[in-house]
C-alpha cells in the first residue's frame, strides 16, 4: 500500500478532517485571546490566524474527498435506515454548507491580522476581529458537535 | 498594498459566497433540475457548490480590490459587523431550512 492509498483511506481522512479541524478552531481561538490582550505582536497574530485559515482548509480538503467518494455510499445508508435518519436530512445537509463559510471568513480574518496593531486601533477594528475571530471557531466547534452527531449515530445505526 | 482595501474587499467577497451558497443551497433543494445541473459540472452537487463559493470569493476579491472604488473607514467597519451579521443568519437559515424541509413544511 503507498502512501497515497494511506492518506485515501477512510480513518486516515476523517482523522485529518477532525485533525485540522481542531487546529483550525484552536488558532481562532488563539488568535481571540492575542487580539483580547494588548501585548501580543502583530507577527504572532499573522502566524496564527495564517495557521487557523491553511489548518481549515486542510480539513475541508480532507473532509471533502471523504463525504463525495465514501459518506454517500457507505454512511447515509445507514443513517438513514438507522434510529435517526433526521441525522442526515438536518444535521449532515446543514454541516456540510456552514463549512463552506468557514474558508472565506478565516481569509478575512487573516487580512485583517495583517494590519500594523497602531493601524487597527486607528481603523477600530479590533473588536471586530475579535468577534469574527470568534465566529470562525463557534463555526469550527459546531460543525465538530455536528460531526460527533452523525458518527454516534452511524455507529449507533449499525448496532440497530 | 492597501491593507483596508484588501480588507474591504475580502469582507464584501465573503458576504457574496455566503449569500451565493445560502441561495444555491436552498434553490437545488427546492429544484431537482439545478441540482442536477450541479451534479453535472463537478460530479457531485457539493463539489460544485464549494469550487463555485470558492471562485466567487477569489474573483470578487480580486475585482474589488483592483476596481478604482474609494472605501471610507466606517464603510470598513460597518461592512465587517455586516460580515458577522451574514455569517450569523447565514447559519440560522440553513439549520432551520434543513429543519423544515425534513418536516415537509417546504
Amino acid at each position: 500500500m503507498d502512501i497515497v492509498a494511506i492518506l485515501q483511506s477512510k480513518p486516515v481522512l476523517i482523522g485529518l478532517h477532525l485533525g485540522f479541524g481542531i487546529i483550525g478552531i484552536d488558532a481562532f481561538l488563539w488568535l481571540l485571546g492575542k487580539l483580547k490582550g494588548d501585548g501580543n505582536s502583530q507577527r504572532s497574530m499573522v502566524i496564527t490566524a495564517a495557521i487557523g485559515t491553511v489548518a481549515f482548509i486542510a480539513s475541508w480538503l480532507a473532509g471533502g474527498y471523504y463525504y463525495v467518494a465514501y459518506y454517500g455510499t457507505l454512511v447515509k445508508p445507514v443513517i438513514k435506515s438507522g434510529v435517526a435518519p433526521w441525522v442526515h436530512n438536518i444535521i449532515m445537509e446543514t454541516k456540510e454548507h456552514i463549512f463552506l463559510f468557514v474558508i472565506p471568513l478565516a481569509m478575512t480574518v487573516f487580512f485583517i491580522t495583517l494590519l500594523p496593531k497602531e493601524e487597527m486601533d486607528r481603523l477600530k477594528l479590533r473588536r471586530l476581529a475579535l468577534w469574527l475571530s470568534g465566529a470562525v471557531a463557534v463555526i469550527g466547534l459546531l460543525i465538530g458537535v455536528m460531526g460527533f452527531i452523525i458518527s454516534a449515530t452511524v455507529r449507533w445505526g449499525a448496532i440497530n | 498594498m492597501d491593507k483596508p482595501k484588501l480588507i474591504i474587499s475580502s469582507a464584501y467577497a465573503a458576504i457574496i459566497a455566503i449569500i451565493f451558497v445560502v441561495v444555491i443551497t436552498v434553490g437545488a433543494e427546492l429544484s431537482a433540475p439545478l441540482k442536477d445541473w450541479l451534479k453535472d459540472f463537478f460530479g457531485h452537487h457539493w463539489t460544485s457548490k464549494s469550487i463555485f463559493s470558492v471562485l466567487l470569493y477569489v474573483i470578487a476579491t480580486i475585482v474589488l480590490y483592483l476596481s478604482h472604488h474609494k472605501y471610507s473607514d466606517d464603510r470598513l467597519k460597518k461592512t465587517l459587523g455586516f460580515l458577522f451579521i451574514s455569517t450569523v443568519l447565514g447559519t440560522v437559515i440553513l439549520t432551520l431550512f434543513f429543519m423544515g424541509h425534513y418536516f415537509q413544511l417546504f
